[in-house]
């Protein structure tokens, strides 16, 4: 749930996601679930003259299996909270893995 | 005739109209148009009471009447009339005919026969007691007005010999196609139909006519004309009716003969499908009746109940109609569409406008298909009990909680915490949007739960009593459940017997692993690099740098959970004590404060702070080790907040002794090829400068001057001041404690000269002062040396074009402005170069950038008590 964790905060954000067919789409964030699945809205594709087919999306459900990458707005992201967060989620699953 | 009761005669055909009037006789129009003056009309005989009846809680009518619905599945078949009863009926007329024989009319039989209990089956809940009551009062409610007991008088020639019809009598009937007006009263009315049954024991229905001599179920009537004899069969109704004048209600006194009753009334319930039930009565009304002739209270009253499961018997046939309704799905009659007046008889249609009998016929048909389509779905209904249904969601919510993990974690706030930290922390830090304040999966689960309780609760307030029991029972159970799958290993992977592969159980927590690793590798694996260590290969060195990095970063792990523990529990903290706080409030802020101690000693223990100290050591104290990397120095910045003073400036004085060790220190300065740092040091030195030196500022500004005139001397002694006043953390450091130390001694003098006493006496006066004194001049002797090499690197002291340097001339003029004048013309000597070359730079660079060099140099020279513009 960590990541899901994550992406929430990064709603109503720009992002960039990289395809795993290398496509990298730009656009505001709007949901995300747990599966990582993302729903992006005013999308450009970074590398239009590649993909020109794309050129009339403006919004977009990717699938969260697709994903190869997304790139983050440093500003937005907490490092010290999410290394916290890393490490709960570790403690969690070794104590549930630890009970069996 | 359909195979589910439907009339399959499209509306257009239809002469009769669905609805109260089902009851219409349907040999009506055998009789040809001479029936029709004697026919009575429903609006006759129609007793209205069917109108006031309200459908609004129709929905309820399962809580009344009971839960289950009529379905295939739950109606027996042994619904039969023809035969079995006709077989009993028979055999119960051989029984009178021998008790008469034998006995006269005085006293009614004994045990009846064991043959007239038809072969029941689902009748075990009749058996109960319980439901004797509700039925027998509804008898009694009927039985009790006169006026229900006299209206059978009135007519039962009609009606005796109406019921008399059997279907062999109707076939006759239509061999001859002859009309009998007198035998065939036209469409019955309802109101006093249920009551034929009682006048049949004891109230003699007239002769019986003529055209029925034929078939041998009239020979069964000789009985009504004796209304003392009894037939055995009848035992439990006799009561029923010897009673009838003397105390109509008495059923309910008897409960033996009840229970056999009620099995009589029962046997409605067994009837194949409501919609059937209703239908037949209409189709073939005299049939069924004439049968029934030996036991005329259980048949005729079928129309009644048929669709009413565990319904009072004796209720009158409209509020009859009229609850069914909408409860039986499939066999109510009238659409709740349809907005046109209610239609009761066939002449009302003719009544009505073009439009609004088309739209009452299409009505009609809508409805009719819609019947139809629900039965053919509702062809499943009642597969499942509602227990079966009850089962598979305590099931399913079992799993739900498996899932989400532990019971008791899920739901509370800590689970909301730990499962969505980021999120929610972030959430709180950032102020973001929170369109659902902590709505985890598990809380779904509960509120799901506590939905389905409501929802069987509702249903089955009738039957299971309290329906917080039953909720209470199944959280019980989710809660067993969820702690007995806890309990045992769970299986991660299933083999099964000839599948072909493994199984394996995933979820969105704990996904399919990829990759099957055995337990017993992974810990061979890990018992690898041991033995190789000791083996004592070449490289030892290098493998000790990277166990002992892995060592410090495992002990800065521990300090981390620590760390968040104890912030944790300080969400924990109970509410602040008052004095009416109760024993319990109280109780519990021990023990938070002993869990605090408690975590306190193990971060303390797991920063190592007190390890001894090896003066002279070229190995680092652990302390130091950890604060050389980064997590340290972010980790300390919250140890410090809860850790107490004492601590603090243990961990402060420890840090300033090693003050050599720290990797910001000893890489601190420059490579000599080089003048400027490394960037992963530079990356070092802003952390440190970020996270630490607020903290160490904190400390000394909180500290007494004997304090920090210690923790200065301690520096002086224990570490190599040239080395480091060249590099900017050193230098930071000594601002700080040279900064705060003035910045006291200010304050005592000011102090001093308040209290106009000399100023020579004032050292005398304050040791502390003296100590300072003291310690500053060991610090500016060491430092001397130095002072060329302050800015940069060795050999390159024109670098001026490191514009880094606002901290040397911090330094500078701090130490100047401590200084006594014989120091400060050594210092001054020690930085003229400098001083001269920068403000020359500055001089020659245009605008702003020379503006800032000079203002550097003139932090220093304003130290002095000098300024820039002297120089020129």
């Amino acid at each position: 749930m960590l990541f899901f964790s994550f992406f929430k905060t990064l709603v109503d954000h720009k992002v960039t996601v990289e395809l795993k067919n290398d496509i990298q789409i730009e656009g505001t964030l709007k949901s995300v679930d747990q599966y990582l699945n993302i729903k992006l809205d005013d999308i450009t594709v970074v590398e239009e003259i590649r993909w020109p087919h794309l050129s009339s999306v403006k919004n977009i459900f990717i699938r969260g299996s697709v994903v190869r990458y997304v790139h983050l707005p440093a500003a937005d992201v907490d490092t010290a909270l999410l290394e916290d967060a890393t490490r709960r989620e570790a403690a969690q699953t070794s104590a549930r893995a630890r009970q069996g | 005739m359909s195979f589910f009761g439907f009339d399959t005669t499209l509306p257009r055909d239809r002469k009769v109209v669905p609805g109260f009037s089902s009851q219409h006789d349907a040999f009506a129009g055998l009789e040809g148009g001479a029936a029709d003056d004697n026919a009575l009309e429903f609006e006759d005989t129609y007793d209205g009471l069917g109108d006031q009846l309200s459908d609004a809680d129709d929905a309820l009518n399962d809580d009344t009447f009971g839960e289950q619905p009529a379905t295939q599945a739950g109606v027996g078949r042994d619904f039969d009339f023809a035969s079995r009863t006709a077989r009993v009926a028979d055999a119960m007329q051989e029984e009178q005919m021998i008790y008469h024989a034998r006995h006269g009319i005085n006293k009614p039989q004994a045990p009846p026969p064991v043959q007239y209990q038809p072969a029941k089956t689902g009748y075990e809940n009749y058996a109960d007691a319980s439901y004797i009551p509700r039925l027998e009062a509804d008898a009694a409610l009927w039985g009790i007005p006169p006026k229900a007991a006299e209206a059978p008088r009135e007519q039962p020639g009609p009606a005796a010999a109406r019921k008399m019809m059997s279907l062999e009598e109707v076939e006759a009937m239509m061999r001859q196609q002859s009309v009998h007006t007198t035998q065939q009263p036209a469409p019955q009315s309802i109101a006093p139909e249920p009551v034929p049954h009682h006048q049949q024991q004891f109230q003699p229905p007239g002769p019986p006519p003529p055209q029925f001599s034929g078939p041998p179920q009239v020979l069964q009537r000789p009985h009504p004309q004796q209304p003392g004899f009894l037939p055995p069969i009848q035992q439990a109704i006799p009561h029923d009716a010897r009673s009838f004048h003397e105390r109509p209600p008495m059923q309910a006194e008897l409960p033996g003969q009840g229970v056999q009753h009620p099995q009589i009334l029962q046997r409605p319930k067994q009837a194949p499908e409501p919609s059937n039930q209703r239908q037949q009565p209409r189709q073939r009304p005299p049939p069924q009746q004439a049968r029934a002739s030996p036991q005329p209270r259980q048949i005729l009253q079928n129309p009644n109940r048929l669709s009413g499961q565990g319904q009072p018997v004796q209720q009158p046939r409209p509020s009859d109609a009229a609850g069914q309704r909408v409860p039986t799905g499939p066999a109510h009659q009238r659409g709740p569409s349809y907005s046109g007046p209610i239609i009761t008889n066939p002449q009302q249609i003719l009544q009505l406008s073009d439009e609004e009998r088309k739209a009452y016929l299409i009505e009609e048909a809508k409805r009719a298909k819609r019947n139809h389509k629900i039965h053919m779905l509702s062809k499943d209904n009642g597969l499942m009990t509602p227990q079966d249904k009850n089962f598979i969601t305590r099931i399913q919510l079992q799993q739900l909680m498996a899932s989400i993990g532990n019971l008791d974690e899920a739901g509370s706030p800590e689970a909301i915490i730990s499962d969505d930290f980021y999120y929610q922390v972030y959430a709180q830090i950032r102020g973001a949007a929170r369109a659902h304040p902590g709505q985890p999966a598990s809380q779904f689960a509960q509120t799901y739960l506590f939905q389905t309780g409501g929802r069987y609760g509702f249903g089955r307030r009738g039957r299971q009593g309290n329906a917080d029991n039953h909720i209470q029972r199944m959280e019980q159970q989710v809660a067993r459940a969820v702690e007995a799958a806890k309990a045992k290993p769970k299986n991660k992977q299933l083999v099964i017997e000839g599948s072909l592969g493994k199984i394996s159980f995933s979820n969105a927590k704990t996904p399919k692993p990829l990759l099957n690793i055995k337990p017993a590798a992974l810990h061979h694996a890990e018992a690898r690099p041991g033995s190789a260590q000791g083996g004592k290969d070449p490289h030892g060195s290098v493998k000790d740098e990277a166990t002992e990095r892995r060592k410090v970063l495992k002990d800065l792990e521990t300090v981390y959970e620590t760390l968040m523990a104890m912030e944790d529990h300080d969400r924990r903290m109970p509410p602040p004590l008052t004095e009416e706080s109760s024993a319990d409030l109280i109780q519990a802020m021990m023990e938070w404060r002993h869990r605090l101690g408690q975590l306190n000693k193990k971060l303390w223990n797991g920063l190592r702070v007190m390890e001894p100290i090896v003066p002279g050591s070229p190995i680092p104290h652990p302390f130091i080790l950890l604060v050389n990397h980064g997590k340290g120095m972010k980790a300390l910045g919250r140890v410090f907040r809860h850790i107490d003073d004492n601590q603090r400036l243990t961990i402060t004085t420890l840090t300033l002794i090693n003050l050599d060790h720290l990797r910001v220190i000893q890489h601190g300065v420059p490579p000599p090829n080089s003048t400027t740092l490394p960037q992963p040091i530079k990356d070092e030195i802003d952390l440190f400068t970020a996270t630490i030196n607020p903290l160490l500022f904190a400390v000394f500004h909180d500290s007494p001057l004997n304090v920090v005139v210690g923790l200065l001397g301690l520096i002086v002694e224990r570490t190599t001041i040239p080395w480091l006043a060249r590099t900017k953390i050193g230098t930071s450091i000594l601002t700080l404690l040279v900064s705060r130390a003035e910045v006291l001694r200010e304050a005592l003098v000011a102090q001093q000269a308040a209290q106009m006493l000399p100023a020579e006496s004032l050292e005398q006066q304050l040791p502390d002062l003296a100590a300072y004194r003291d310690t500053y001049t060991k610090l500016f002797a060491a430092l001397e040396p130095a002072l060329p090499f302050l800015f940069g690197g060795f050999g390159h002291p024109a670098k001026t074009e490191t514009g880094d340097d606002v901290h040397v001339w911090q330094f500078l003029a701090c130490i100047g402005a401590a200084a006594d004048p014989g120091q400060q013309q050594r210092l001054v000597l020690g930085v003229k170069d400098r001083v001269m070359e920068t403000v020359g730079v500055a001089r020659s660079l245009p605008g702003e950038e020379g503006e800032k060099r000079l203002h550097k140099v003139n932090l220093f020279m304003r130290g002095l008590g000098l300024d820039v513009e002297l120089l020129s």
